[in-house]
Formats: structure tokens, C-alpha cells, sequence
């Protein structure tokens, strides 16, 4: 998801307001982030790798090269492809905590800081990329009871199911000690809250059976928007306010940094979504799903009969989709214009949110985070 | 203790059919001890002390040598006796209902999943033993008949972080059934399974946060931490015979005894604020929680053999090496091969069973689990006497004496 942000290589100069002159490069986005946060972040949850059962499990995982379980891939991610894994959410996190500035409470607030933020705080970003993994560890399970003799022997599921199920549970008990150890009940429920979210998001998203019966699922764009927050942007909007009640900062800055994250996080995901129908290239049509943005708003639009009824023309007799020829229709209609402007959006929510925090260079670097992910060719 | 027993045991010679005392202790008060069916069946070894004889003898030696703490236990226990759920019942009433309105999920079927297990119709042992517990505590420092809100709540959240694990659990073993029905991942799939035992836990989690008590918090979550660690133990296996029983204990400990454990220490902290009574209440969960497993390990041999005549020896076919098997290792030592392999070849859950019944490996692990029963209830009795704290000596009894 992040990476796609990196393929997209945007240019531009930077700026809080101006978000279609564009900013710097994403990946310089990021550099220079990580420099104000005083470290690269890309492993930070994957520390407890070192851990013995961590390794325990990295061996076991071994068994499943050659099978066809989803944890492979994911556990492949996270070794092999760094550009695919950044760890994005802790280093927000840092960056709000650091905008925000020290604590204005009680001067007794004796905390280390290191770098402008507290170490509360860094725990935290950690905590949020523990939860955050533990979730895509436990997407990659399989249903036994689906699989088809095409999937390889059933014992290599159950075994990767296992390993699965085992590591996604090891991190998040990891998160939760963690976030025991904060001394704090209220981020203790926020967080806690956050995962429940987190697993309701995810349930909506795999409840679809629309990928069998390829159909957008029937729902407008407002039930879309309450489904990814839930899935893409409670995790880091809660930890983002939880940053700030770590710092015991104002009932208020909490809601901005809420609102940050929850916007910058929405026009992520809408960024994503439209990359197949921004992108120049004629000759590679990408796949998207009949889920993403731009269909659920093209479907709102058209109505859901006339859409059902382009979806059955792309997938022709055959039954295999053409991407291409629904892609067109999609870009005929009014869907991804208004994905856009919804982007934009959420992408100016999240500026207006910033404008609560002291200018510095924490700021500009969430700010140049919104441009990211709001600039289209 | 366990381990010190343990090479005691070996040392007077696992060969030796005399040494190690067979069967049950009588326990103290009226009842008359029943010799579970179960125990007789292995005592047709000959032996050269017959069956009630080493029980008297291995009686007469234990009950002297226990503390003087014990002494007083007889009279105590009849006055003050009560049924220990009748005594938890009022504050136990709506425990399920109040379990289910911390699930707030808005799909209906993720709903209906997560509410699956709470259906009342458990036995509800876990949140009993803390509610017990929470009183024992609360009369021991002032005399205090109430269970508080927050101890309640314990009570509430210990039930849903095990309910939590056990969801998880079935999806690692790939279990069809649980509790009379079919598990959440037979009906629903893994992935919608393991979801659902994600939100348990993460309501548990919003519940714990809202006592707002961070020692509680903390003390808690670390069962949260034990019950994975205690999985990850039951992957690995250790070489040698030695290190495998200690290795048996502590996932025993982690995986069972760690949630009773912590949520007794928890309610004691909320109910009095003496550190002594913590760890009175910590050690009585913790001696239960190991006494318990280790029935329950039994019973994966024993209650088969009753009733169905027919093994279903649900550990062996998960490859595991419980407490029988591991005694009965000492007498037949093919099985260490077997124990290595997990079980994995055609044929060897048949013939470790064999060997198991053979042994007198049950047994053993019924004495051991009887050790524990009076720790725990060595460690209860040094609270002011109470019908909840002779409540929850009982309840160490009917640890011993279950048969499902």
C-alpha cells in the first residue's frame, strides 16, 4: 500500500497550504522524517523478532515454502522487501508527538525526552506497528474448508493457519504488555478500542463475497467511509490521540491529532484506490477491486443495476473480467473525479488539524505527508 | 514442589512396584473417600502392599508432616460448609449477560460469534474462584460482605481472556467440537474465528482499561502474555526426560494456572491492601490452576476409558506428552522415541495409551495434583475463616473429583 506511494515517485515543491503544487518526493518525505525523529523506523516492531519464539516460528515457517499459505508471503514482506514495509504508522505517531512539544501540565512531568519526544511516546509508535503486523499476520489465514486440491496438501494450511494464528497472537500479547507497561488506563482503552475497530474493519472487508460473485457490495459511499476507517484509519487515529495523552496535552489537541490521523489515513487509502485510474500507462491495466473508491461512488452514481449490468459486459462469456473495459467505464462516469475531490478532502481535514500545532519542522513533515497522498498526476 | 517430588519419585526406582505410593488421600471430613473407579483399574498390578494399605500408610505420613495449619481442618470445614457455587451465585447471576454488553460489535454475525461461548451454560469455575476469592479477601481485611464493582469485573474479564484463548486454541488444533457444540471455526471458517477471539480479547482489554487501576491492568495483562507463551511451549519439546517435566509444568502453569492465578492476586489487591494476602491469593489460583490442568490431563485418559471404552486420547493425537505419559515414560522407556516424534506415526497414540494404562501414570499425576490441592489450601487457610474461604478449600476437592 505504502509502496505504491513510492512507485508514484511525485515531485514538487513543498508547502502546508498548497497540495496540487505538490511537495517533495515521497521518499525524501520520508527520509527527512525519520531525521526528525531521530531514527529510521523501518524495523521498530520488528525488534521482537530477536525474540525466541519469534525465531522458533521464523524456523517453522520454513515448512511452508512451496505451499500456497498467505503467511509466506506476508512473513516474505517483511524480510526481503523493505520499500513495501515502511513502517509508516509509528512514524507518524513520532512525528505528532514531536509536533505537539512537551507537555505544558504539571512541570513534575519527569519523563525522558529524546529527540522532543517522550519515550511514552515511542513506545506507543511501536505498540501501534505491533498491532498493526499482528493484523496482517492474522488476515493471512486460511478457511480449511474452502481450500480446493489446487491448494496443496491441507496439512501445509492447518500448519501455516498455526503459525499464523501463533505469531499474530505473540505480537499482539507483545503490544498489549507493552501498553501495560505505559502506566496510562485511558491508552490502555483507547488503544483496546482501536483494535476492536481494527477487527470489525477487517471483517467487513472479508465478509465480501463479492470477489466470488464479483459485485461491488451493496453499499454507498458513506457505509464505505465508516468501514475503512474502521480498517485503515482507527488504529492510527486513536494512537495518534493517545500520543497526546501520553503528554497529557489538551482534550483539544487530542482531537486534532484524532483528526489528523483519521483524514491523513482516509485520503492514504483513497490514494491508493485510484492508482489504476490515474496511472498513464496503457499497456499493463492493473486489477483493482470492485471495492475501491472510485466503484462504490461510480455504482452510486450509475445506480447498482446499470453498474451490475457493465460488470457483466466486462466479464464477457468467459467470466474472466476485463479489467481494462470496466476500468473505462469507470473513468466515463463521474467515479474517480469524485474520488478525487473526496481525497483532497480528507487530505484538507487533516491540514486544518495540523493548523492547531506549532509551526515546526515535525509539522511541515505531516504536512508533507497530506501532500503525499493527495497529489495525482 | 512438583519438581522435588518428581526425583524423589525416580530415585526410589519407577521399576519398583512398592515404592511410590499408589492411589488417592483420603480427605479430611465426613465424606467417606470414593476410590474413582479410574484408580482401581491400574491397581491390578500386584503389588506387594495392597491398595488400602498404601493409602493409610501414605495418609498417616502425609497428615503428620503437613502443617499445623491443617490440623484444625476438619471441624472447620464441616460448619462452615457451603456449596461453593451456591455462594457465588447472586454475584455471578448476569455474567454472561454482562459479558455480552462489553461485546459491542455492530455486524450481526460477528456478534452472534463473539457471543457464541456465553451462552450461561458453562460452569462458570473460573469467575466462581475469583468472585470466592474477592470475598475471602474483602472479609479477611475489614469484614466486608460485598464483592466490589471492579472485582466483578475481573471476574468478567478473566472468563472472556479465556474464552478468548480457547478460540484461538481450536483454530491450532483444528477442533471440531467444544463444550457439547461445534467450535466457532467449524461453523464460521478460521479466518472469521480468529477474528472473533481478536475482539474478545480486545473488549477484555477496553473492560480491564476501565477499572482504571494500572497494578490491575498490568497484572492481568500478563496472563494475556503467559497464555500465548504458554502455546509457543507447547510447540517446542525438550530432549531430555528431566527437563521435560519441568517444561510440562510450566506450560501447565502458563496455559492454565497463570489466569487463576493473576485474577485471584487481582481481586485480593482491589479487597485488601496487604501484599501478604496477594500472594496468599496468587499461590492458592496458582496450586489450583496446576491441580486442575493436571485432572484434566487425566481425564484425557481416564474418562474414555469409562465411558466409551475407547480411547479419544485427545493430547497423544495432538502429539502432546502430558503429565501420564510422561510418568509412564520412566516405566516404559520406548515411549521416549514415541514422546520425540510427537506421536506422529500410525500406531503409537494406540500404543502410548497402552502404556499409559499399563503404568501407573495416571495415578501418579493424581497424587501430584492432590499435592497441589493442599498447597492451595494450606495457603487459603492463613485468611480469616470464612464460608468463602472454606468454599474455595472445597473447590480444590472438587478439582480432584471430576469426572468430566
Amino acid at each position: 500500500m505504502w509502496g505504491a506511494l513510492l512507485r508514484s515517485g511525485v515531485r514538487g515543491t513543498g508547502g502546508l497550504r498548497s497540495m496540487s503544487s505538490g511537495g517533495p518526493p515521497w521518499s525524501q518525505v520520508v527520509s527527512e522524517a525519520e531525521k526528525i525523529v531521530g531514527y529510521p523506523t523501518s524495523f521498530m516492531s520488528l525488534r521482537c523478532l530477536l525474540s525466541d519464539e519469534l525465531s522458533n516460528i521464523a524456523m517453522q515457517v520454513r515448512k511452508l515454502v512451496g505451499t500456497k499459505h498467505p503467511l509466506l508471503d506476508t512473513a516474505r514482506g517483511f524480510v526481503y522487501d523493505s520499500r513495501n514495509n515502511l513502517q509508516m504508522r509509528g512514524l507518524v505517531i513520532l512525528l505528532i508527538s514531536k509536533a505537539a512539544g512537551p507537555s505544558t501540565a504539571e512541570l513534575s512531568f519527569q519523563h525522558n525526552m529524546v529527540s522532543g519526544i517522550y519515550s511514552s511516546q515511542r513506545s506507543l509508535a511501536e505498540i501501534t506497528e505491533l498491532i498493526h503486523t499482528a493484523f496482517l499476520v492474522h488476515r493471512g489465514i486460511v478457511n480449511v474448508g474452502e481450500l480446493k486440491s489446487c491448494d496443496g496438501p491441507l496439512k501445509d494450511m492447518q500448519f501455516g493457519n498455526k503459525m499464523a494464528v501463533l505469531s499474530g497472537d505473540f505480537l499482539l500479547a507483545n503490544a498489549c504488555t507493552s501498553l501495560a507497561q505505559l502506566q496510562n488506563t485511558k491508552v490502555v482503552e483507547l488503544i483496546s478500542s482501536a483494535i476492536g475497530d481494527l477487527v470489525q474493519g477487517i471483517y467487513y472487508e472479508n465478509s465480501k463475497s463479492s470477489e466470488e460473485n464479483c459485485l461491488t457490495d451493496d453499499i454507498g459511499i458513506s457505509r464505505w467511509k465508516e468501514q475503512v476507517f474502521l480498517s485503515h484509519s482507527a488504529l492510527l487515529a486513536k494512537s495518534c490521540q493517545a500520543a497526546m495523552e501520553l503528554a497529557k496535552h489538551s482534550t483539544e489537541i487530542q482531537d486534532m491529532a484524532f483528526q489528523y490521523g483519521k483524514h491523513m489515513s482516509m485520503s492514504h487509502k483513497l490514494h491508493s484506490d485510484l492508482q489504476p485510474f490515474v496511472k498513464e500507462s496503457s499497456s499493463d491495466t492493473m486489477a483493482f477491486s470492485l471495492n475501491s473508491a472510485p466503484a462504490i461512488l461510480h455504482q452510486e452514481f450509475l445506480g447498482r443495476e446499470a453498474w451490475i449490468k457493465q460488470i457483466r459486459e466486462a466479464q464477457g462469456k468467459g467470466n474472466i473480467m476485463d479489467y481494462k473495459q470496466l476500468q473505462e467505464a469507470i473513468k466515463a462516469g463521474k467515479g474517480v473525479t469524485s474520488a478525487i475531490d473526496l481525497c483532497r478532502c480528507h487530505g484538507n481535514r487533516a491540514l486544518a488539524a495540523l493548523e492547531h500545532f506549532p509551526p515546526s519542522e515535525a509539522r511541515d513533515a505531516l504536512a508533507n505527508i497530506v501532500c503525499a497522498v493527495t497529489r495525482f498526476p | 514442589m512438583a519438581l522435588r517430588w518428581w526425583w524423589w519419585w525416580r530415585r526410589c526406582g519407577a521399576s519398583s512396584r512398592r515404592a511410590p505410593p499408589l492411589g488417592s488421600v483420603p480427605r479430611p471430613g465426613p465424606r467417606a473417600p470414593p476410590a474413582p473407579s479410574a484408580m482401581c483399574h491400574f491397581t491390578q498390578r500386584s503389588s506387594a502392599l495392597s491398595f488400602p494399605k498404601i493409602c493409610n500408610v501414605f495418609w498417616r505420613f502425609h497428615h503428620t508432616s503437613t502443617s499445623h495449619l491443617c490440623s484444625c481442618s476438619k471441624t472447620v470445614s464441616d460448619e462452615n460448609y457451603q456449596d461453593p457455587f451456591q455462594l457465588g451465585r447472586k454475584d455471578l447471576k448476569n455474567l454472561y449477560e454482562d459479558i455480552k454488553k462489553e461485546l459491542l460489535v455492530s455486524a450481526a454475525e460477528l456478534k452472534e460469534m463473539c457471543d457464541y461461548y456465553f451462552d450461561g451454560k458453562g460452569k462458570a469455575f473460573r469467575p466462581m474462584i475469583v468472585v470466592l476469592m474477592a470475598r475471602a479477601c474483602n472479609i479477611h481485611h475489614n469484614n466486608s460482605k460485598e464483592v466490589q464493582a471492579s472485582q466483578r469485573s475481573v471476574a468478567i474479564i478473566a472468563e472472556m481472556i479465556h474464552t478468548a484463548s480457547l478460540v484461538h486454541d481450536d483454530v491450532i488444533d483444528d477442533a471440531n467440537s467444544r463444550r457439547g457444540k461445534r467450535t466457532l471455526n467449524q461453523i464460521w471458517g478460521e479466518r472469521k474465528a480468529v477474528l472473533a477471539g481478536d475482539f474478545i480479547l480486545s473488549a477484555a482489554s477496553v473492560a480491564l482499561a476501565r477499572i482504571g487501576n494500572t497494578t490491575i491492568v498490568s497484572v492481568l495483562t500478563q496472563v494475556i502474555e503467559d497464555l500465548v507463551r504458554g502455546e509457543f511451549l507447547q510447540l517446542g519439546s525438550k530432549e531430555n526426560e528431566n527437563e521435560r517435566f519441568a517444561h510440562y509444568l510450566e506450560k501447565t502453569f502458563k496455559k492454565t494456572a497463570s489466569l487463576i492465578a493473576n485474577s485471584c492476586k487481582a481481586v485480593s489487591i482491589l479487597g485488601c491492601p496487604d501484599p501478604k494476602v496477594h500472594e496468599i491469593a496468587y499461590q492458592y489460583g496458582k496450586n489450583v490452576g496446576i491441580a486442575f490442568q493436571l485432572i484434566d490431563d487425566v481425564l484425557d485418559f481416564t474418562s474414555c476409558a469409562d465411558r466409551l471404552g475407547k480411547p479419544t486420547a485427545a493430547d497423544l493425537k495432538l502429539g502432546l506428552a502430558t503429565g501420564p505419559v510422561l510418568f509412564a515414560c520412566r516405566q516404559f522407556p520406548e515411549m521416549n522415541a514415541m514422546i520425540m516424534r510427537r506421536f506422529s506415526r500410525p500406531g503409537d497414540v494406540e500404543r502410548a495409551w497402552k502404556y499409559v494404562l499399563q503404568s501407573d501414570g495416571v495415578q501418579q499425576t493424581t497424587y501430584l495434583a492432590q499435592r497441589y490441592c493442599h498447597a492451595a489450601t494450606r495457603e487459603i487457610r492463613k485468611l480469616r475463616p470464612s464460608p468463602e474461604r472454606e468454599a474455595l478449600v472445597h473447590l480444590t476437592e472438587m478439582v480432584l473429583m471430576r469426572d468430566k
